[in-house]
């Protein structure tokens, strides 16, 4: 039985679909990462699950039982906000301990709790400062320590690190994966940054316009993207996509270029084509292309082409001599081509 | 022309502005130097014309006379406390609670409630004089203090809820959301987040809401005889039928408005803040 299930779930916000069928079920002990951009209902998904959004129509179950008519208490779920949330007349102590205290727990008990949990996150010195006298690691540690407190079923992040920095944003990363190792309880993460849900996550849910477009591993996503969308959102550099047609021979024609396939697909098919950077090569074979720009990051250097079919991103190892301007050939890793069928207008 | 040099202007728009502003305070200080000056001056030299500010025609006495007739302006001290502080009391506790159910509760049609309340401040006090004095002398409550709280709270309480409504529509939804999923009803979120955070402008809607009963005068005049007199209606009655003593009703009026001037003094921070994030949104 799945910990947390979602079942045909819409919310909309007068004419506005927030979110449309969701279905979605999530493991015990599983870590479950909505990814998708601005807007595409994801936070509202997990509003909804932690039973501070309405459901307008379908169900979410936890462990079984339908929990659409319960109080977030009730679901047992913990949440860390966006923007921490924490309450600024109020000590760190105090910050963890209030949920405690709501529960009616005795002093003592919270004391104990309270500073156990502060030892772990690094917080036992802090205890009696205010949050404006914290860093924006620190704050949202504390905002992490006050779902831990709880010992809940069910941890939430709503985009935790999106106010960090990207150093601190990476370890704060670490940190949360690592807890999640330690505790095993099932999590839902929300976040629109591909690369945070691929290092983070058991399975993602990539969402757009209210709709799951694909759930799978990190690894499936990836590699196997579903739809065009998932395809061009996940991946840095992105993956560009150019407009062909399949042959009668099982291959694909972009303008007087023909690519072989190592699927098979309807003759006449539209189709748009496209490869993650990392699976171009540049050398004496493949299609030929013009150098635009050159790009070095350190562990790769990124190169972005101009051929017949338009741009053409190449991921290449290391540190890559190449001139603007340029001439020279691309040759696509026919195993990784992912080939979407073009919507007819 | 850099940001920081726009943002602070030059040295011709700041010395524009440091004119405004000292035009701006001597306007707004001048009648209560005015005031200041006449409790300290000689009758004759107050009502000479022009008036004779020579040192010579300094003076305590109009204070020590005040004081010393104290009987009538200490009752109206007691009593403008008693009703300032009562209303103030019963407009913040039923204030705040409304205003929170209006900016963050789903009250329909808040906007229109509101609105509503603040249009009740767009009547004229004497167009309700006469139907309220009647509602008080039939429930025998003429001259008590209370009931002229009470009165109070009819101009007190949209003003409150006004400004605190407009800090709570600012208050950062997610801390809500926060105290919900750490267990937190809508009345302990209320008690234990948004109150303690409020502090600011729930002093500035109190100074507000007492200055405005300490100060009143209509309502006081036509609802209170003798016991219930407050002190605008004591400092008034200075003004005798056949001569006014200038100068012992300015020393009364100086010694009546300490106290305001005093929580002006001490809540000035709050006060401000609470006007400048009431004023965020609204």
């Amino acid at each position: 039985m799945p910990a947390i299930e979602l079942k045909n779930v819409s919310k909309l916000f007068g004419p506005y679909t927030a979110c449309e069928d969701v279905n979605l079920a999530i493991a015990e002990g599983e870590f479950v990462t909505l990814l998708g951009a601005s807007g595409c209902g994801k936070t509202t998904t997990l509003n909804m699950v932690a039973g501070l959004e309405d459901v307008t129509s379908g169900d979410i179950l936890m462990n079984g039982k339908r929990v659409n008519d319960l109080s977030p208490v009730e679901r047992d779920v913990a949440m860390v906000f966006q923007n921490y949330a924490l309450y600024p007349h109020m000590t760190v102590a105090r910050n963890i301990g209030f949920t405690l205290k709501m529960r009616g727990l005795d002093p003592q008990e919270i004391k104990t709790r309270v500073e156990k949990v502060a030892a772990a996150l690094e917080l036992s010195t802090m205890l009696d400062r205010l949050p404006s006298q914290l860093s924006g690691g620190q704050q949202q540690r504390v905002a992490i320590g006050r779902a831990l407190v709880r010992e809940p079923k069910t941890f939430l992040f709503d985009e935790p690190f999106s106010n960090l920095d990207a150093g601190l944003r990476m370890k704060m990363r670490a940190e949360v994966k690592e807890l999640h190792q330690r505790l095993g309880v099932t999590s839902i993460f929300v976040t629109h940054d591909q690369e945070e849900a691929m290092s983070i996550s058991d399975r993602i849910a990539v969402m757009n316009l209210g709709r799951i477009e694909q759930l799978g591993t990190p690894e499936e996503i990836y590699a196997q993207p579903a739809t065009r969308y998932v395809a061009t959102f996940i991946g840095s550099p992105r993956i560009e996509l150019a407009p062909g047609e399949i042959t009668d021979a099982g291959s694909v024609k972009i303008g007087s270029i023909t690519i072989p396939l190592s699927r098979r697909l309807k003759p006449g098919t539209k189709v748009e084509l496209g490869i993650r950077p990392e699976h171009v090569r540049l050398g004496e074979a493949g299609i030929p292309a013009t150098v635009r720009l050159v790009q070095p990051v350190g562990p790769s250097t990124h190169v972005t082409l101009d051929w017949e079919g338009g741009v053409l991103m190449a991921s290449l190892p290391g540190f890559v001599r190449l001139s603007p301007g340029a001439r020279t050939r691309a040759a696509l890793d026919p195993d990784h081509l992912l080939i979407f069928e073009r919507q007819q207008p | 022309m850099s940001f920081a040099r726009l943002q602070h202007g030059g040295p011709l728009r700041q010395t524009f502005i440091g004119l405004g502003l000292a035009l701006f305070v001597l306007w707004s200080a001048a009648p209560v130097l005015w005031l200041v000056l006449s409790s300290l001056l000689e009758q004759k030299a107050l009502i000479a014309q022009p008036p004779d500010l020579s040192f010579a025609n300094f003076t305590f006495e109009n204070f020590s006379t005040v004081i010393g007739a104290a009987a009538a302006l200490g009752r109206g001290i007691v009593n403008s406390l008693i009703v300032a502080l009562f209303s103030t009391a019963l407009a913040l506790a039923l204030g705040a609670p409304a205003a929170y159910a209006l900016a963050r509760l789903s009250v329909p049609r808040a906007d229109a409630i509101s609105f509503l309340i603040l249009a009740t401040q767009m009547l004229p006090g004497i167009a309700i004089a006469i139907p309220l004095f009647i509602v008080i002398s039939r429930l025998g409550l003429i001259d008590n203090v209370l009931s002229l709280g009470i009165v109070y709270l009819s101009f007190n309480l949209p003003i409150v809820i006004w400004i605190l409504r407009g800090f709570f529509l600012g208050i950062p939804a997610g801390i809500e959301k926060a105290a919900a999923i750490d267990g937190a009803g809508t009345f302990a979120t209320f008690w234990h987040i948004v109150l303690p955070i409020s502090l600011p402008p729930l002093s500035a809607a109190a100074v507000f809401a007492f200055v405005e009963a300490w100060n009143e005068f209509f309502f006081a005049l036509i609802l209170t005889r003798q016991q219930a007199q407050t002190v605008p209606l004591v400092i008034a009655n200075f003004a005798g039928q056949y001569q006014t003593v200038f100068g012992q009703m300015m020393a009364a009026a100086v010694i009546s408005v300490a106290p305001v001037i005093l929580l002006a003094v001490l809540f000035r921070n709050q006060i401000i803040r609470g006007f400048a994030d009431g004023m965020m949104k609204g």
